[in-house]
């Protein structure tokens, strides 16, 4: 009987909590779902608690979901008629928010000067509409070298080769394998490939860009150049995966690696005294290796009442504000989204901004599209059965085509 | 007769108010999403289209054939359960008797099921990397045999997650086999040995008998549980490599739904998971007559 | 008599040679987690073939007390798990008992539909669970996360409850019925003791599953302000910049309870008590 007792106790202890967690009045506090990492995130903090003292009737609550369950999570709260005011992300779901209408189109919420303040970067378009504004433009990857190394970064494959047998003989064998290797990265996966096929002139989509182009001599002749690049240079590891690049690298192991701008403040806090560099051209197509570049960038839930908008929109153009891009360019080395700020001296004078810039110039930003999603899929499995010596090139371009098809028509079936 | 109905009520209502509000609205609801066309372009008006899904699951080749994923499934079931059986149940005997040491082995064998998923199966993945994993360092300096190449092979890799899941699993059996033990009581042990049964003799024809009716329930669901495994498969072999070899059923499903929002498709794949696992529970059960009841 | 003797000695020292390998088997990948944690910087992985790595740092769990909401992730799964528990504790003995003890009409069926519950594969019960939670202003409670714990834990509890009593004779209950026990009282006084050791699992399986679980939480638990252990854990994951450090630091941290509490309570699972003692 005891426990009967203490239970029906902990039940009503329930109940009261349950008061506690429901919020009281919708229309003072606006919840905003992200998906940054922790120093955005405290960045992001410090904005907020700007913004509160200015207006301390506005109550507002940002929660981190980790990016694919962000994407899932909010799709499935926002139909369901809940969900975050804003949802800040990359690019790349804005597509799938926009069919399930899940956000609001933005273009008549701002006006044109405003809208004019920033680069076009910013905007990410779906079907005619403006969805999402961004604050930082990035993700994109880059050759980051350790200048204890390699003190001039190569800007060819060839010179990139060169360097590669330079370091091998300078460096030598140590228990079977290279005491420091040339180059590591996680080669596996897609995304961190698309540079060589840009490189050597492929793009996933078509012009219309929704329907696939996988298969074509530039990633035949691509996905030949990253096997070469591990079989005949023996210039990376054996074996890739992104944990383990990023070991080798931080423990000085390995002289250069492809990574992207989430990933440099963490080697500089290591300690390592790392350049930035973009990623070097093609020589036999003249080509600069252009990687995807995604914006990232703050988008409003469908279902915030009309009541409420003006709210959100003046939280939305406060942290888009020019003051507050400057504090993400100083303390996360982010490239911003608005054309003052790409003269102003923190951003001029920075080594590896001007670099990351430089590189976003030269990459491609990635498409928004849902079909996006069937590209990776279809890539992936062909693309590691050649790095698996398991398919050819030719037969895995013409595999990742048949599949990419087949998948875009599966969702939309 | 009334007074037992009550007796009857008091003891299973509450039990059963709870899981019916919990699960069977979902289960209803999955029913008849499994039915309709729910995907990225008709997720706010969806309609019922009948057997379509299904026809779809079982007819069309998909990528990775679903049959190849089936019968892995079932591999990766029987292979997991039996080690986590056979090893909970021997660990557990060993632990079942007077020995030095005895609290701090059996604290130090549950560490596997204490610490979180996540970073202990990302970190099981560390161990299998070709060139800097300790499991290959261990099997070439000081075995002296030749390195694995784990994640590459689609048989090893899957090796890998079995491995992983293992290690995973085996104290969960171990402290359910202890629990069990407990049930048989002195004399039987005492009386065989005085009848000159050797330690096999007691083990085989005392322990394991006895324990079995608790081990039934828990082998069962550990068979259910490992079916619908998602995390280690996922994460040990980073969401199916290589290229898509290293699936079960249920990752199969997590990916149509989740990462092509094809909620209806994987809705009805759900339903097939779900009768598979009905019909070997159900053939289980009668086989091991595990409903019965003591009178 | 020597003979004897040389041979309980082999026996003996087989056993603890052989638990010893599992024991290191077990440990093993744990240790590498507390390399994990005592590295700085964010690291999962290592090249180097060190025991300790040679510049380890305690900053992490520093770290982790004094930066992140930790101790609140730690209260807030504390009371959930105690709630769980206590809950599938009581109802999962008393369910048990009926399984084992009456025959009615849809006992097989009950038996089986428990079972049932637990092969839909998780994932798929989200959207629904979802919804369902919404229209009952559960979404964002602790009561909401403690039903539908208690409903994930009970199956397995009851079938092992259930199991349990099997093995305790009716003979036991009747002779204190015939003495002047009410059937309830006999329950109590007699049948949960012997029942003990399957008491101890269910309360750790119960307190395991909510100490754990994530996805139901994630989708549950919207306010940081709730978080448990799990969805604060998974806030120092980002698809490739996972703060390892302070990962490690709390998953060795988050595996204290879980050893204290099965240390309290494997007094009972060993307990001893069996029938034989309760029939004298």
């Amino acid at each position: 009987m005891a426990s009967l007792l203490s239970y029906t106790r902990l039940v009503l202890a329930g109940f009261l909590l349950m008061g506690c967690g429901m919020e009281s009045d919708n229309s003072t506090r606006i919840v905003i779902w992200h998906q940054m990492r922790p120093d955005e995130r405290e960045v992001l903090q410090r904005q907020l608690n700007r913004y509160a003292l200015q207006h301390p009737s506005v109550h507002i609550v940002e929660i981190y979901k980790e990016t694919e369950e962000l994407r899932s999570g909010y799709v499935i709260a926002s139909v369901s008629g809940q969900g975050p005011d804003l949802v800040y992300g990359p690019s790349d779901p804005v597509g799938v928010y926009a069919v399930t209408e899940t956000i609001r189109p933005l273009e008549g919420l701002f006006p044109p000067t405003f809208l004019g303040e920033f680069d076009s970067s910013a905007f990410t378009f779906f079907r005619g509409h403006l969805y999402q504004i961004a604050d930082k433009v990035g993700n994109h990857l880059a050759l980051v070298y350790n200048k204890k190394y390699v003190q001039k970064p190569p800007e060819s494959d060839d010179e990139l080769l060169a360097l590669g047998r330079q370091l091998l003989t300078r460096y030598g064998v140590r228990a079977g394998k290279p005491a420091v290797y040339p180059l590591t990265w996680n080669y596996t996966e897609p995304f961190f490939f698309i540079p060589f096929l840009t490189g050597f002139g492929g793009w996933v989509f078509r012009e219309d860009g929704v329907t696939p182009n996988l298969d074509t001599p530039a990633m035949v002749e691509a996905l030949n150049f990253i096997r070469d690049v591990r079989d005949k240079h023996k210039i990376v590891p054996g074996e890739a995966d992104y944990e383990i690049a990023d070991a080798l690298f931080k423990e000085g192991r390995a002289a250069m690696i492809i990574n992207g701008d989430w990933s440099w403040a963490g080697y500089l806090q290591r300690g390592l005294n790392i350049g930035v560099a973009p990623l070097p051209k093609i020589n036999r197509t003249g080509l600069w290796c252009a990687p995807m570049t995604s914006p990232k960038g703050y988008s409003m839930n469908i279902n915030v009442p009309e009541s409420k908008v003006p709210l959100v929109l003046d939280l939305m153009r406060f942290l888009l504000s020019e003051e507050n891009q400057l504090e993400s360019v100083r303390l996360l080395m982010t490239a911003p989204t608005r054309t003052s700020l790409y003269s102003h001296p923190d951003v001029t004078s920075n080594e590896i901004l001007n670099n990351s810039l430089l590189q976003i110039q030269r990459g491609k930003p990635m498409p928004a599209v849902p079909e996006m999603r069937a590209i990776w899929d279809a890539m992936r499995p062909g693309y590691q059965a050649v790095m698996g010596g398991s398919l050819s090139p030719e037969e895995a371009a013409r595999q990742m085509q048949e599949l990419a098809l087949r998948k875009i028509r599966d969702m939309k079936e | 007769m009334e007074k037992k109905r009550l007796l009857i009520t008091f003891f299973l209502a509450p039990s059963f108010v709870v899981l019916a509000g919990v699960v069977l609205y979902p289960f209803v609801y999955n029913v008849v999403l499994s039915f309709g066309n729910m995907n990225l372009t008709t997720i706010r008006d969806w309609d019922l289209i009948g057997f379509r899904q299904y026809v779809k699951i079982f007819t069309e080749p998909s990528q990775p054939d679903f049959y190849a994923v089936f019968w892995k499934t079932i591999v990766w079931t029987v292979v997991n359960v039996f080690f986590h059986v056979v090893l909970g149940v021997f660990l557990a005997l060993l632990l079942n008797q007077r020995l030095r040491g005895r609290s701090m082995y059996r604290t130090i064998l549950i560490l596997p099921w204490a610490i979180p998923q996540y970073i202990v199966a990302l970190t099981w993945r560390g161990m299998f990397n070709y060139e800097y994993g300790s499991l290959n360092i261990i099997l070439n300096k000081y075995l002296g045999l030749p390195a694995v190449e784990w994640l590459k092979s689609p048989t090893e890799a899957f090796l890998a997650c079995i491995l992983t899941n293992v290690w995973l699993g085996f104290p969960f059996m171990m402290v359910i086999a202890l629990g069990a033990m407990q049930s048989i009581p002195h004399e039987l042990y005492e009386a065989a040995s005085i009848d000159g049964a050797r330690w096999w003799h007691r083990i085989r024809l005392i322990t394991l008998p006895l324990i079995r009716p608790i081990m039934v329930p828990a082998i069962t669901l550990g068979t259910i549980w490992t079916f619908n495994n998602l995390n280690i498969v996922w994460l040990v072999s980073n969401a199916g490599e290589p290229a898509d070899n290293t699936h079960i059923l249920v990752s199969f499903v997590y990916k149509a739904a989740f990462n092509f929002y094809g909620y209806s498709y994987a809705a009805a794949l759900s339903m097939v998971i779900f009768v598979i696992l009905l019909l070997f529970s159900l053939a289980f059960l009668r086989t091991t007559r595990a409903t019965e009841t003591a009178l | 008599m020597n003979h004897q003797r040389l041979s309980r000695t082999l026996a003996t020292s087989t056993t603890h040679v052989l638990l010893v390998l599992f024991a290191l088997f077990a440990v093993f990948p744990i240790w590498q987690i507390v390399n994990i944690s005592l590295r700085p910087g964010d690291q999962l992985l290592t090249s180097s073939l060190e025991l300790i790595p040679s510049n380890a740092t305690l900053e992490n769990y520093h770290r982790l007390f004094t930066e992140t909401e930790f101790l609140r992730w730690i209260g807030n799964s504390a009371f959930v798990a105690f709630a769980v528990t206590v809950t599938g504790v009581v109802l999962a003995s008393t369910a048990g008992y009926g399984f084992s003890r009456f025959r009615f009409a849809g006992r097989n069926v009950g038996l089986l539909t428990l079972l049932t519950t637990q092969m839909f594969p998780a994932t798929m019960l989200l959207l629904p669970m979802y919804i369902m939670l919404i229209s009952l202003g559960l979404i964002n409670t602790f009561l909401g996360v403690i039903i539908v714990y208690s409903a994930t834990a009970l199956p397995f509890c009851i079938w092992t409850m259930k199991g349990y009593y099997d093995t305790i004779p009716v003979s036991l209950e009747e002779a204190a019925r015939i003495d002047g026990c009410g059937r309830v009282q006999a329950f109590y006084r007699i049948i949960l003791p012997l029942a003990a050791p399957a008491l101890v699992i269910t309360a750790l399986f119960s307190f395991m599953t909510a100490w754990s679980e994530y996805i139901v939480a994630a989708q549950i638990l919207q306010d940081s302000q709730l978080w448990t252990l799990p969805l604060g854990l998974k806030s120092f994951e980002a698809s490739m910049s996972t703060q390892w450090g302070l990962y490690g630091s709390a998953s060795l941290i988050v595996m204290v309870p879980v050893i204290i509490l099965f240390l309290a309570l494997s007094r009972w699972l060993v307990s001893g008590l069996t029938l034989g003692s309760v029939k004298g």
